[in-house]
């Protein structure tokens, strides 16, 4: 616990992972030991610092749980009306992945998940697509299918002090969206449609996201009690999106609705539970700007920001190494596969997204699972990246997603082990 | 088996999956989960007409209309005990088209529900007009007994008369406390009382949303048998609350459509149904048509989730389609937004959209819990004239309380005098 929040206090400084010590071999034998009884408080590891994961885990899902209650409390407390409402919702989200974060990540490393990591682990695909698929709508709509071109190069600092991503996209819905109207006076079949119910509007979208994630290692230990807890890093992560819809609701001209959601000040920390398993939060202040073209108008009328909801996420990544051990022919492998699962909170409902329940509407953001696989044939520069995921909020959506993975532009400054 | 099996069938299954999953399309609302803001859209349309035993087709109608071919939802009709009950959407003009296709000429009674006491009411035969006799009360019940010959559509209709200024109360969030809301509807009473000495009629409460907390009968009927006592016309849209037991459409069912315009002389008064946290796909294809104006003057929208949450965290779950609503209404030129969610007083005086700058006002002050600290209860009160409309806020304490206990609550929005 200390090291997440100290991580928000301590001042950035960029420092070299210590070079793992060389462990006596009674440390070892302790180790091992350790490991046999299944004790709780195991080092994840004997090689580098000793990570007592389980404890880790325990403290991140106390913390959750704390966190998410006490605004939880606030909310019924203070009731909706005040603005620590926002916030106070963003944390009953991330407190709620923290602790089923924990949760998961104790079970995994009950069956054997928290021995040492893949350097080559799972991360964004250099260049990607996604493609994502929406529930379908009513007869006679259409809910198109969505792609986006990604991007996300790394530049790795000197000494393993951190490093810097650029990530963007841009994509859009592959057709036009199609809603009818519903109202059950129409009775009378409609050419080139199914049913009666007229289409009372089409709909295409683009979508353009740009931004840049900033990871800074902090010292470690941070503090010398939380040596055990694990390597956190502080993050800072400026992003734009940019939604253009143009919408034709049968009326002579039509539409055009650009929205925009600015996140200059999102910053975020990260804690390294073990070598396999990191709880990421993000968390700043958004603003948003609407700009409409009239209808026969050419160019789009644009206005200042207004401040927006808050902007926050929260991540629990658990790597799968899928080709650590040798194998059973004793082939040398041809490929190197990691894979990793993660489960986050997004505390932001400008897609369209947003988790509702009971009464409990429009104030929850999207859940999203995910899961990616990447496939580096020995020896290449060049890796394959696929996944899938979902997402929860105003129904299911699915999506999947290839890409692959460059060599990093800094590769040599790029670190092994822990720091990474 | 090899990953790039496991990875192939892994995608073919996805792939079935998605096109069975496409090709089960069936029409909006087949199975029905009121939960769904379409689906509410049907219900509202549905419960604007209705068949009698004696197949007498009884329809709310555009005021406008001349002929019964089609309906409109601007209000509930119920058939109780052989009596057609029809509750009005709200103030201003209405019509009501009752038409017997075949069959004996018949009688059929009609009770008219919400109707201000003031208004002027007619039957309608083929352009010649009776005159419904007004309560001797302030009642907003009316009775009217109507013979049907068939082939000949019968309308009633309705017009309430246009003083220069008039004034509207909105209000939000009643759920756990009628009993508050009670005290309000006391307030109204005199506020009615004292606009017509003022030569300020009130026309019309509004109440975005949250009139229960669990969408029980019994919370309906509690509050449904409070308005049917309001001292003026009651034009109300669901919230979140209200919509708590998806499998029935409770709210359709007592009050009518959730999305619907009112005219009021020359106040355009748009209600949209945002208890789902969003208004329905449909309705958001009609936004131009619901934000055209024609002769109104002043153009007000009600919803129950505000479109602009700023800092609450209370705002719609589709923050996508809320601010295309706010790019509708800033095209529209709307006067001003009301909305409720937050248990709470606020006023949002600019809310720059493109080149314009659109005003929201949340008075979620109806009676539902607020927290810690004192609570605000009462109404904003829209003053409707020649200028732009005039806000401010009629504050009715609860028991304990002698008066006001707050500040000014802002630049433009303060305490009526």
């Amino acid at each position: 616990m200390h090291a997440v929040l100290l991580s928000l206090t301590v001042a950035v400084t960029a420092t070299r992972a210590p070079e793992p010590a060389n462990e006596s071999e009674d440390a070892g034998a302790r180790h091992r030991v350790c490991h046999e009884k299944r004790q709780f408080s195991c080092c994840t590891s004997q090689q580098g610092p000793c990570v007592r994961t389980s404890m880790a885990r325990l403290t991140l899902l106390g913390v959750g749980a704390a966190v998410g209650g006490v605004a939880a409390t606030m909310l019924f407390a203070l009731g909706d009306r005040s603005n620590a409402g926002d916030p106070a919702t963003f944390f009953v989200g991330g407190g709620a992945i923290a602790g089923a974060g924990a949760l998961f990540g104790s079970l995994i490393g009950r069956l054997g998940g928290d021995a040492p990591g893949d350097d080559d682990r799972v991360r964004p695909s250099t260049l990607g697509v996604d493609y994502s698929v929406p529930q379908p709508g009513a007869l006679d709509e259409t809910n198109p299918h969505q792609m986006r071109m990604t991007f996300a190069p790394n530049f790795f600092f000197r000494n393993g002090g951190g490093r810097i991503r650029v990530f963007g996209h841009v994509g859009g819905t592959l057709w036009q969206e199609r809603q009818v109207d519903p109202r059950p006076q129409f009775q009378q079949p409609i050419e080139g449609q199914l049913g009666t119910a007229p289409v009372a509007l089409r709909e295409r979208r683009l979508s353009i996201g740009v931004g840049a994630d900033l990871a800074v290692n902090l010292p470690y230990p941070v503090f010398a009690r939380s040596s055990f807890l694990g390597a956190s890093e502080l993050r800072y992560k400026p992003e734009f999106q940019i939604r253009r819809e143009t919408l034709d609701p049968g009326l002579p001209s039509q539409r055009v609705i650009e929205r925009t959601m600015m996140l200059p000040l999102t910053v975020g920390a990260r804690w390294r539970l073990s070598e396999r398993q990191r709880f990421t939060v993000y968390f700043g202040p958004r603003l948003d700007t609407i700009s409409f073209a009239e209808p026969g108008q050419e160019g789009l009328e644009r206005g200042g920001a207004q401040i927006g909801p808050l902007y926050g996420e929260a991540w629990y990544d658990v790597d799968f190494p899928m080709t650590r051990g040798e194998r059973r022919d004793g082939a040398v492998r041809r490929a190197n596969v990691n894979s990793q699962l993660s489960m986050g909170y997004v505390h932001s409902r400008f897609d369209g997204r947003g988790l509702n329940f009971g009464p409990v509407v429009g104030f929850l953001g999207p859940v999203h699972v995910r899961w990616a696989t990447r496939v580096r044939p020995t020896d290449w520069p060049v890796a394959l990246q696929f996944g899938a995921g979902a997402t929860i909020g105003n129904g299911l959506s699915a999506a999947a997603n290839v890409g692959v993975v460059l060599p990093d532009l800094t590769e040599r400054e790029r670190p092994t082990g822990g720091q990474r | 088996m090899k990953l790039a099996q496991v990875s192939g069938l892994v995608g073919l299954g996805a792939l079935a999956s998605a096109l069975v999953w496409g090709a089960c399309a069936v029409p909006e609302c087949t199975n029905p989960d009121y939960s769904d803001p379409e689906c509410r859209v049907v219900a509202e349309n549905e419960h604007a007409r209705l068949r009698t035993p004696s197949s007498i087709e009884v329809r709310f109608q555009d005021p406008a209309a001349a002929s019964a071919a089609t309906w409109d939802a601007r209000g509930r009709l119920e058939l109780e005990e052989g009596v057609v009950h029809a509750r009005v959407a709200g103030p201003g003009r209405f019509a009501i088209s009752l038409e017997s296709e075949d069959g004996a000429p018949d009688m059929v009674t009609l009770e008219l529900d919400n109707v201000d006491p003031s208004a002027d009411v007619w039957i309608d035969r083929a352009g010649v007009e009776t005159p419904v006799l007004a309560p001797a009360d302030q009642s907003l019940r009316r009775s009217i007994e109507l013979s049907i010959t068939p082939g000949e559509p019968v309308f009633v209709r309705g017009r309430r008369g246009c003083p220069e200024h008039y004034r509207v109360a909105f209000v939000s969030d009643i759920q756990t406390n009628p009993a508050q809301f009670e005290r309000i509807l006391e307030q109204l009473e005199q506020e009615r009382e004292e606009g017509e000495i003022v030569g300020q009629p009130l026309v019309a409460l509004v109440i975005a949303g949250d009139l229960t907390e669990s969408s029980r009968d019994d919370e309906f009927d509690l509050v449904e048998g409070l308005l049917r006592n309001a001292p003026v016309p009651v034009v109300v849209t669901p919230g979140n609350h209200d919509i708590y037991r998806p499998r029935h459409p409770h709210f359709n069912r007592r009050f009518g459509p959730g999305n619907h315009v009112v005219q009021v002389c020359d106040l355009r008064l748009v209600m949209l149904d945002t208890g789902s946290g969003a208004i329905a796909r449909s309705v958001e294809a009609r936004l131009p048509e619901l934000f055209d104006r024609g002769d109104a003057r002043h153009m007000i929208i009600a919803m129950h989730h505000p479109p602009y949450a700023g800092l609450t965290g209370a705002g719609w779950s589709r923050e996508d389609r809320a601010q295309r609503l706010l790019a509708e209404a800033a095209i529209a030129d709307v006067d001003l937004i009301v909305a409720g969610h937050a248990h709470a007083l606020r006023d949002f005086p600019a809310i720059g959209v493109g080149d314009a700058t659109l005003r929201q006002v949340i008075a979620g002050t109806g009676g539902a819990y607020q927290g810690l600290g004192e609570p605000r209860f009462g109404y904003l009160r829209v003053t409707v004239g020649d200028a732009e409309p005039q806000t401010c806020f009629v504050e009715t304490p609860s028991p304990g309380f002698s008066g006001p206990q707050g500040q000014g609550l802002s630049d433009r929005l303060d305490y009526c005098p």
